[in-house]
């Protein structure tokens, strides 16, 4: 079934944040900081100021010291005397036109005074070293205490469940102990951040931004400003890319500022480099994986230790724990007697971290798939087999403890290598194959709707989120029509601002199919029940809960071919298998299942920022490489239908399923491929040479 | 400068500084179909057909472009509609932010090889990234289009 945003997107109609003109409208520029920690001694801005066509230079003094973020407010509008990451905002200019506010914004003389800087997590923690903020546990939101230990903590969780992990570890038949890493990566969305604000004569200002929880949006830029969020009407634009990477308030306060200082509806949309160097990347990780088996291959102990580069600020995280909830994964899919989590996250002087496609999830299966391969290889088992041996069954509860309605791991399993078939790799080339597993809940967000009749017989849907591609406005359109027996051309869908609904939480965590399709039901239920005439409108809302608790499973395997000569890993082929409920629009949902394997595939083998001495030196496209049409393997999709999902459609979430395992599937297949194991991602050819010609094992 | 071009079928005369891209010529001009992605050259959201080739309009400079035949997703929504609706039928776009560029670029392989094979979409795209599909999905949306 046709998109229903399809054609004004592909013929260039539909207005995304960098598209919007109004009336009088000037352009940003932003000058950054090329240090990762210092002073700032002086801004002169005199030259930028008296250039024509400039209509407003500001600095950390302009604006204020208000702070902002997701959960802990530690982000500043523009540098407040000192800068905590190379690529911080300074200084912004207003200019009649983008070229006239670049070359002011490059005339902005600012003298700093470098400082210590602490640039890894373990720099941050070392006894002594030097602190990002003198005072985090003061920042609203923070969850740290005055005192705590390591310094420049921003988070730290722990989860711990069944026998004393240590002597599980020690009774074990055999046991592993490998260390893993995974550098920052940029979510990769191809539409920059961008956002318009405008001041209206009423103090109200209207935001147009690339963002994927407007309510949310609105409510971090009023409460730190001690506003309400009425004051804020955003207007819902299409989202071009988020992948978790859209939703923290980001320029929106300092161009507020900017329209407010200029009286003038003012456009802040980043040129690429600045996305790369100074927007919210996947945090770079550190983990440690200590596990254990029996002499028959099953699992004994599971030991993770993780440790995030959390970056200069914290407030791009948006749970209360300040950290990253797919750390509570880990070994989430099998029978586990004793169990330790821990999950760290370290302020450091480099680009804050943020949320990209399951907040932690991939850096943590990546280390505990590989890890338990690794177990698996060691007690003299197929990975397969042990995997499938481990695996929860019907009724067991997760290590931690959760429990779900159905547990349709050994089917997800089972129906993947039913339908696997080996690729055979050139001559020459050394043939891999590698499996790994995640599993996931699905939760339903707060949403609203409203349906209103039109002449003629058919509904107008005014919905409250954003379409970031994933298809929710697809899925209303569907969703509408089926229940009130329309054709889905006489349901048109419509996004009204932030003045016009009841909140919303935003697009996101694998939960909008089954939120739209438990608000749909009720929209439908109520239009039914009050049969509105023409013109006239009925309301809906969801709030989180109430459904029952179910987990999906993915199943991912990869086929690769390493060229001994060079290291180089060519796939050959993905195979990626889901347990689903039903589902709503199956090619949207096929799709989703893709391009999550794609984005994985390209963190997997292509993706780091490459951050040097605190700086991100793969600063545009060119360098952070993404996966492109050569580089997509052939995707064979599985599915296991027949699940039970939660809401009125009965679904489980895919959003985030197509992607998580994939990076842990190709290190596994490059262990079966070259007999040594890769612990760090992306899987480079360098790397993998090195492994060859170590003749290394770990 | 005065940059005259052929703008969608149209003689059209735009003020310009010659050391402008057209890409923002043409945004400013209105058709912000073309977008600015990594405007580096690399990601083709702001392709655009240029004397009959796809070009990324963030590297080439207005003077440059003067007297050229250009065509963006705009124009082709009305000279070629078969290919934005194949993409919208098959799911060939979700965030839509590198569509135009995709839609242009089909446009171009199917004007020189009407059916192309798998493996020649994939080489004749692979300047199109797309960071939502995975792309097995354009590659699909481009059949269709080709079966039109
Ligand atoms: S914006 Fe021109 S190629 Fe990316
Ligand atoms: S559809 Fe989003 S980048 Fe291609």
């Amino acid at each position: 079934m046709a998109r229903v945003d399809g054609i004004a997107k592909a013929t260039g109609a539909a207005i995304y944040a960098a598209d919007v003109r109004r009336p009088g409208m000037l352009f940003a520029a932003v000058v950054r900081s090329p240090f990762p920690s210092a002073r700032i001694v002086s801004i002169d801005a005199s030259e930028a100021r008296a250039m024509p066509g400039v209509h407003a230079v500001l600095t950390g003094q302009d604006v204020g010291s208000a702070l902002f973020g997701r959960r802990v407010r530690d982000v500043p509008i523009l540098a407040q005397s000192v800068v905590r990451f190379a690529g911080e905002a300074v200084a912004a200019i207003a200019a009649e036109d983008r070229a006239t506010a670049q070359r002011a914004a490059a005339a902005v003389r600012v003298e700093y005074a470098p400082l210590p800087a602490v640039l890894t997590p373990e720099e941050a923690f070392a006894p002594g070293a030097p602190l990002v903020h003198e005072a985090a546990w003061a920042y609203d939101g923070a969850v740290v205490k005055e005192g705590d230990q390591p310094a420049n903590l921003q988070s730290k969780v722990a989860w711990q469940a069944g026998g004393d992990i240590e002597a599980a570890l020690a009774a074990s038949a055999h046991t592993v102990d490998l260390e893993f890493t995974t550098p920052a990566q940029h979510q990769g969305y191809i539409e920059p951040q961008a956002c318009v604000c405008e001041v209206g004569r009423d103090g109200r200002v209207r935001v147009w931004a690339a963002n994927k929880s407007p309510y949310r949006l609105r409510e971090q830029l009023a409460t730190p400003l001690g506003l309400s969020p009425e004051r804020y009407e955003v207007h819902l634009v299409p989202v071009g890319g988020d992948f978790g990477g859209k939703g923290a308030p980001m320029d929106v306060p300092l161009c507020a500022e900017l329209a407010r200082s200029t009286g003038r509806p003012v456009q802040l949309a980043r040129r690429y480099t600045e996305d790369l160097m100074a927007a919210n990347p996947a945090h770079a990780s550190r983990t440690r994986v200590r596990a254990g088996c029996d002499a028959d291959g099953r699992i004994t102990a599971l030991d993770v230790h993780l440790v995030f580069n959390g970056g200069a600020y914290a407030g791009f995280k948006p749970v209360p724990t300040v950290n990253l909830h797919g750390a509570h994964g880990a070994g989430s899919s099998y029978r586990i007697p004793a169990i330790r989590i821990q999950s760290l996250v370290a302020y450091t002087h480099t680009v804050p971290g943020g949320h990209r496609r399951a907040p932690g999830a991939p850096q943590t299966v990546f280390a505990v798939e590989s890890a338990l391969d690794e177990l698996a290889r060691v007690a003299g088992r197929d990975p397969v087999a042990f995997r499938r041996a481990n695996l929860l069954r019907d009724g067991d509860a997760a290590p931690l403890g959760d429990t779900y309605a159905e547990v349709r791991g050994v089917q997800t399993l089972d129906a993947a290598m039913a339908a696997q078939r080996p690729v055979p790799a050139p001559a020459g080339m050394l043939h891999g194959m590698g499996i790994a597993i995640y599993d996931r809940g699905t939760g339903i967000g707060r949403s609203s709707m409203a349906l209103r009749a039109e002449p003629g017989g058919g509904v107008t849907a005014f919905v409250s989120f954003p379409e970031n591609g994933a298809g929710a406005h697809t899925a209303v359109q569907t969703l509408v029509a089926r229940g009130l027996g329309l054709a889905p051309a006489q349901v048109a869908v419509e996004p009204l601002t932030t003045d016009e609904l009841p909140p919303d939480d935003g697009v996101g965590g694998s939960r909008v199919t089954a939120s739209v399709g438990e608000l749909c039901a009720r929209a439908v239920a109520a239009f039914q029940a009050e049969r509105p005439a023409p013109g006239q409108s009925v309301q809906a809302t969801i709030t989180p809960g109430g459904t029952r608790r179910v987990t999906a499973f993915a199943v991912q395997i990869a086929q690769v071919a390493v060229d001994p000569e060079t290291g180089a890993v060519h796939l050959l082929h993905m195979l990626t298998a889901h347990d689903v409920a039903e589902v709503v629009n199956p090619l949207a949902h096929q799709v989703q299942i893709e391009g999550g394997v794609v984005m994985a595939l390209s963190a997997a083998l292509l993706e780091d920022l490459a951050v040097v001495d605190g700086r991100v030196t793969a600063a545009n496209l060119g360098d952070f490489k993404l996966a492109s049409q050569r580089d997509a393997p052939p995707i064979e999709v599985v599915l296991v239908p027949g699940g039970l999902g939660v809401g009125a459609a009965n679904v489980k979430g895919i959003g985030e399923m197509g992607n998580v395992a994939v990076p842990a599937a190709v290190a596994n297949a490059v262990r079966d491929a070259i007999g040594a194991r890769v612990r760090a991602l992306p899987i480079t050819a360098e790397a993998v040479y090195g492994l060859l010609h170590e003749g290394a094992s770990a | 400068m005065n940059m005259r071009l052929k703008l969608n079928g149209d003689v059209v005369t735009i003020d310009t500084q010659p050391d402008a891209f057209l890409l923002e010529v043409l945004r400013e001009h209105g058709l912000t179909g073309a977008k600015e992605g990594c405007a580096v050259g690399v990601c083709g959201a702001c392709t655009v057909l240029v004397n009959g080739d796809p070009v990324s309009s963030c590297l080439l400079l207005a003077g440059q472009a003067d007297g050229a035949d250009v065509w963006t997703a705009e124009g082709l929504a009305r000279a070629a509609p078969h290919i934005a609706a194949a993409f919208a039928d098959n799911e060939g776009l979700q965030c839509g932010i590198c569509t135009p560029g995709q839609v242009v670029s089909a446009y171009a392989l199917l004007q020189k090889n009407p059916h192309p094979t798998d493996a020649e979409i994939r080489t004749y795209m692979a300047g199109n990234l797309c960071r939502c599909t995975g792309y097995a999905s354009i590659r699909r949306s481009i059949e269709a289009a080709a079966n039109a």
